[in-house]
C-alpha cells in the first residue's frame, strides 16, 4: 500500500516539517478532497493575503502513473472572491511532487525577503531572490532552470509582477504555458514573498501489481493514442469550439452582447492552426499533447529587415478573452496581447473580461478620460488594449491598479455593475451557451466551467430540450462526480476515458483495495458537500448569486435567460446541495 | 544483424515522457522516468525544444572503454552489457557517453544499460523513435 506524505513549509521561520497523511488520502482519496480537509482546518475570517493563510498543492494516487493524470490541485483563500481559492494545472508539476516524494505541499507564512523554494526530495531550502523580483513569469523559468540543476525532472511554479503586486487575478504559471490560472493563487504567492516553488526528485513507486498495472495502463494509453477520445485535444485543441460556437450563438462577443462573432473565421482552431501553429507540447505522462503553441514573427525594425520570432501557446478561452469578447479578429493581435498577459502574469479570462467592463463602462459613461487618461475604449482596439495592458503594468494611476482587481471590484466602485460578466466574482469563461452555462459557473465550487461543465447541456437541449428541473440535478450530479475526478487530479480532458469502472480498476491496479462505486460516490459527495461548507464559511450564499444584468438581456446560444429562471435553478442546485450535508464529516459541522 | 534504437523524427516530440515511463516500468517494474536507459532533455528557456538520447548502440562503445573493471563490455549486435558484480561505481562510463545517452541510477549507483528492447518505440505517441536495422560498420 502506497504511503502519503505532506510537506510543510514555513516561510516566516524557514522551517519544515514531514508528515504522513496516508489517513487523509484513504478517506479522500487525494488531490481536491485531501486539500479541502486541510484548508476546512484553518481558522475562520482568514484575510486570504495573511501570512497564516495557506497555499496547497495536492496531487492523488494516480498522478504521474497513468496517463493524462496530469493535474496538480492548488487550494487557497481566493483573494478575488473571498472564499474557496482552488485552481489546476499541469505541466510537470504532479510529476515532480510524486518524484520528490510529496503527495501535498503546504506553504504558509510570510519570507522576510523576495524568495523562492527549492524542494528536491528531502532537501528544502528558501532561498533569498531580490535579483528575481520584477522577472517576468516567462523570465524567471529560464533562469531557475539554468540555475537550479538537478538530476532529475524539474517543475517549477512561478509568478509575474502581478502577482507580486498581490493582484487578485494574478495567476501562478508552471513549465511551458501551464497556469493555475483562476482565483488569484499569484496574489497569494506574493503576498508570501514567494516568487516561485522548483520541485524534483527520482522517487517513485514499484509496481507491485505487475499484470493488473500492465494490463491497466495499456488499456488507458490505447484509449488516449488510439481511440477518438482525445482527439479533438490534439487536433485543433480547444479552439475548435470557436466556429461551432459562433455558430449557435454562444461565443462571448463584445462582452457578451451576443453569441456571434462575426470574425469567428480568422481566430478559429481552423485559422490558428493553419497560420501559427508550430507544436504540440504535452504535460508529463500525457500522449495526447494538447498545448497548442503558436508563432509570430515580427518585423520590428521598420528601416531594416530584422525580424524577431515569440511562442505562445493558445486555446479557446484565451481566444474568447481576447478575441471574441474584445471584438479582436486579427490573431497576431490576439497573440501579441497574449503574450503580454503571459509575461505579466494575470489570468488571462480575468483580465481580458475586465477590460471588456471597461468598454462597456466607458461607452455608458461610467469611465471618461479622465480615469482612462485620454484613452478613447472602443471595441475591437488591439492598440488602445495593449496601452492598458502598458498602463497596468507601470500602475499609471489609481484607474489602472485598479482594474488589475477584477472586473467586480471596478464596476462598484466606478460603476457599470451589470456589465461585469462575473459569476460569484469570477469573470465568466467563454460560452454563453444558455441558462445551463451560466448556472455551472454560478454554483460550481470554483465557480469555473469547469466545474460542471453547464454549456454542453445547453449544447445537448438545443436538440433534445428536457425541463430545466430535470437538467439541474445532471448539473448537479456532475459537479459532485468531478469531486472524484480531481481528488484523483485527472486532466479533465480525459473524463470519458477515466469512468468510474477505470477508475475502479486503476485503484485496485495500485493496490488501494476497499473502494466500490457506492464509496466513491459518497466520497465525491463528501468532499463536495466540505467544500460548500468552506464557503459558506467565508460568507458565500448560494441565494446571494446573480446574474449579470447584461445577461438578462442579451440572446444567448439558448435564448434569453431571465433573471427569475436563473435564480429559481439556483435554490433548486441550493436544495440538492441540502440534501447531501449530511455527508459532512462531523468535524466540519 | 540486430536493431536499434534511433530518434528518427527529432521535431515531432511532444515532451510527454511516455516512453521513459515505458523503459521503467518494463525493465524495472518502477514508475518513474528516472530508470530508463534513454533520455528526453528540455532546455531552459527554448520552449518545446526536446533533444532526445537514446543509446546508440556503438559497436565500440566508449562507455565500454572508460570501464576500469570490464562491468560493461561490448554487446554482439552493438551496445553493452553490464555485470554488476564489477561495478565500482565511479561513473567513468557515464562520462564517456559523448550524447549523456548512459543513464545514472542514482538509487543503486550504477548504469542504466539499454537492451535496445524497443519497447519505449511502443509507447511514443508521435514517431519520434524507432528501431531500425543498422549495418555493423554504421554503429
Ligand atoms: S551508452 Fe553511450 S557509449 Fe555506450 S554504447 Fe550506448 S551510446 Fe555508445
Ligand atoms: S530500447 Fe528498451 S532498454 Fe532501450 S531505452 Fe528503449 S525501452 Fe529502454
Ligand atoms: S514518447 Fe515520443 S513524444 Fe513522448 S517524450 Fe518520448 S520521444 Fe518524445
Amino acid at each position: 500500500m502506497p504511503t502519503f506524505r505532506l510537506l510543510d513549509i514555513d516561510l516566516t521561520t524557514g522551517t519544515t516539517r514531514v508528515s504522513d497523511v496516508s489517513d487523509r488520502f484513504e478517506k479522500y482519496l487525494g488531490g481536491t478532497g485531501v486539500a479541502t480537509s486541510l484548508l476546512l482546518e484553518t481558522p475562520a475570517g482568514l484575510d486570504p493575503l495573511a501570512p497564516e493563510a495557506p497555499v496547497i498543492f495536492a496531487i492523488g494516487p494516480f498522478s504521474a502513473v497513468f496517463p493524462v493524470v496530469t493535474k496538480t490541485v492548488a487550494l487557497f483563500k481566493s483573494p478575488l472572491t473571498g472564499n474557496l481559492g482552488e485552481s489546476h494545472a499541469g505541466g510537470r508539476l504532479a510529476m515532480a511532487m510524486y518524484g520528490a516524494g510529496f503527495h501535498v505541499i503546504r506553504l504558509t507564512g510570510r519570507a522576510a525577503f523576495p524568495c523562492y523554494v527549492t524542494v528536491d526530495e528531502d532537501r528544502v531550502e528558501v532561498h533569498r531572490a531580490h535579483s528575481l523580483w520584477g522577472s517576468s513569469a516567462l523570465a524567471a523559468e529560464r533562469i531557475l532552470r539554468d540555475h537550479e540543476p538537478s538530476s532529475f525532472k524539474r517543475s517549477i511554479v512561478r509568478i509575474g509582477p502581478a502577482g507580486e503586486r498581490c493582484s487578485p487575478i494574478a495567476a501562478a504559471t508552471v513549465d511551458s504555458s501551464r497556469h493555475f490560472g483562476r482565483l488569484g493563487l499569484g496574489g497569494v504567492m506574493g503576498s508570501k514573498n514567494l516568487k516561485a516553488l522548483v520541485v524534483s526528485g527520482g522517487r517513485y513507486w514499484p509496481v507491485t501489481e505487475k499484470g493488473k498495472y500492465n494490463a491497466f495502463y495499456q488499456k488507458i494509453y490505447e484509449a488516449v493514442v488510439n481511440s477518438p477520445a482525445m482527439k479533438k485535444y490534439h487536433d485543433l485543441g480547444t479552439a475548435m469550439n470557436v466556429m461551432p460556437l459562433s455558430r449557435i450563438n454562444g461565443l462571448p462577443t463584445r462582452n457578451f452582447s451576443q453569441g456571434f462573432f462575426e470574425g469567428a473565421a480568422d481566430i478559429s482552431g481552423e485559422t490558428f492552426a493553419e497560420k501559427h501553429l508550430t507544436q504540440h507540447l504535452a504535460c508529463g505522462h500525457c500522449q495526447t499533447g494538447c498545448i497548442h503553441m503558436a508563432t509570430l514573427r515580427e518585423r520590428f525594425d521598420p528601416e531594416e529587415h530584422q525580424y524577431k520570432t515569440f511562442k505562445i501557446s493558445y486555446d479557446h478561452e484565451l481566444v474568447y478573452a481576447f478575441g471574441s469578447n474584445l471584438s479582436i479578429q486579427n490573431p497576431e493581435e490576439v497573440l501579441r496581447l497574449l503574450l503580454q498577459v503571459e509575461k505579466e502574469g494575470w489570468d488571462a479570462m480575468s483580465i481580458g473580461v475586465t477590460l471588456a467592463w471597461a468598454v462597456d463602462a466607458f461607452q455608458a459613461g461610467h469611465l471618461t478620460a479622465k480615469e482612462t487618461d485620454g484613452l478613447v475604449l472602443n471595441f475591437g482596439d488591439a492598440a488602445t488594449y495593449d496601452k492598458m495592458l502598458h498602463r497596468i503594468k507601470a500602475g499609471h494611476n489609481g484607474f489602472y491598479r485598479d482594474l488589475e482587481k477584477g472586473a467586480v471590484f471596478c464596476a462598484k466602485k466606478y460603476g457599470g455593475q451589470e456589465c461585469a460578466i462575473a459569476f460569484g466574482g469570477n469573470e465568466a469563461p467563454g460560452y454563453m451557451t444558455g441558462l445551463f452555462a451560466y448556472l455551472g459557473y454560478a454554483t460550481g465550487v470554483r465557480h469555473s466551467h469547469l466545474d460542471s461543465a453547464g454549456y454542453s447541456i445547453d449544447q445537448k437541449v438545443l436538440n433534445e430540450p428536457k425541463p430545466d428541473e430535470e437538467l439541474v440535478q445532471g448539473l448537479y450530479k456532475e459537479s459532485v462526480w468531478r469531486m472524484a475526478l480531481n481528488s484523483l487530479v485527472i486532466c479533465l480532458f480525459a473524463r470519458n476515458i477515466y469512468t468510474k469502472e477505470a477508475v475502479l480498476e486503476g485503484l485496485a491496479a495500485l493496490g488501494l483495495t476497499g473502494w466500490d462505486e457506492a464509496r466513491l460516490n459518497a466520497t465525491a459527495r463528501r468532499i463536495h458537500a466540505m467544500k460548500l461548507r468552506y464557503k459558506e464559511r467565508c460568507g458565500f450564499r448560494f441565494d446571494d448569486l446573480a446574474l449579470p444584468g447584461k445577461l438578462a438581456r442579451v440572446i444567448s446560444g439558448n435564448g434569453q435567460v431571465t433573471s427569475e429562471r436563473f435564480a429559481r435553478q439556483v435554490a433548486a442546485y441550493r436544495d440538492l446541495a441540502a440534501k447531501d450535508a449530511g455527508e459532512l464529516p462531523a468535524e466540519y459541522r | 544483424m540486430g536493431k536499434l534504437l534511433r530518434v528518427l523524427n527529432r521535431e515531432q516530440c511532444i515532451g510527454c515522457y511516455s516512453c521513459m515511463f515505458a523503459c521503467s516500468r518494463v525493465w524495472y517494474q518502477a514508475i518513474t522516468v528516472e530508470k530508463a536507459a534513454l533520455r528526453v532533455k528540455n532546455y531552459a528557456g527554448i520552449e518545446g525544444a526536446f533533444s532526445i538520447r537514446p543509446c546508440y548502440g556503438c559497436s565500440d562503445p566508449d562507455c565500454a572503454r572508460a570501464c576500469p573493471t570490464q562491468a560493461l563490455t561490448p554487446r554482439p549486435g552493438g551496445g553493452v552489457l553490464f555485470d554488476e558484480t564489477k561495478c565500482t561505481h565511479c561513473e567513468a562510463c557515464t562520462q564517456a557517453c559523448v550524447p549523456d545517452a548512459l543513464q545514472w541510477d542514482h538509487e543503486k549507483n550504477v548504469p542504466i544499460v539499454c537492451r535496445q528492447c524497443g519497447v519505449c518505440v511502443k509507447f511514443c505517441p508521435n514517431g519520434v523513435i524507432g528501431m531500425q536495422e543498422i549495418a555493423p560498420a554504421a554503429r
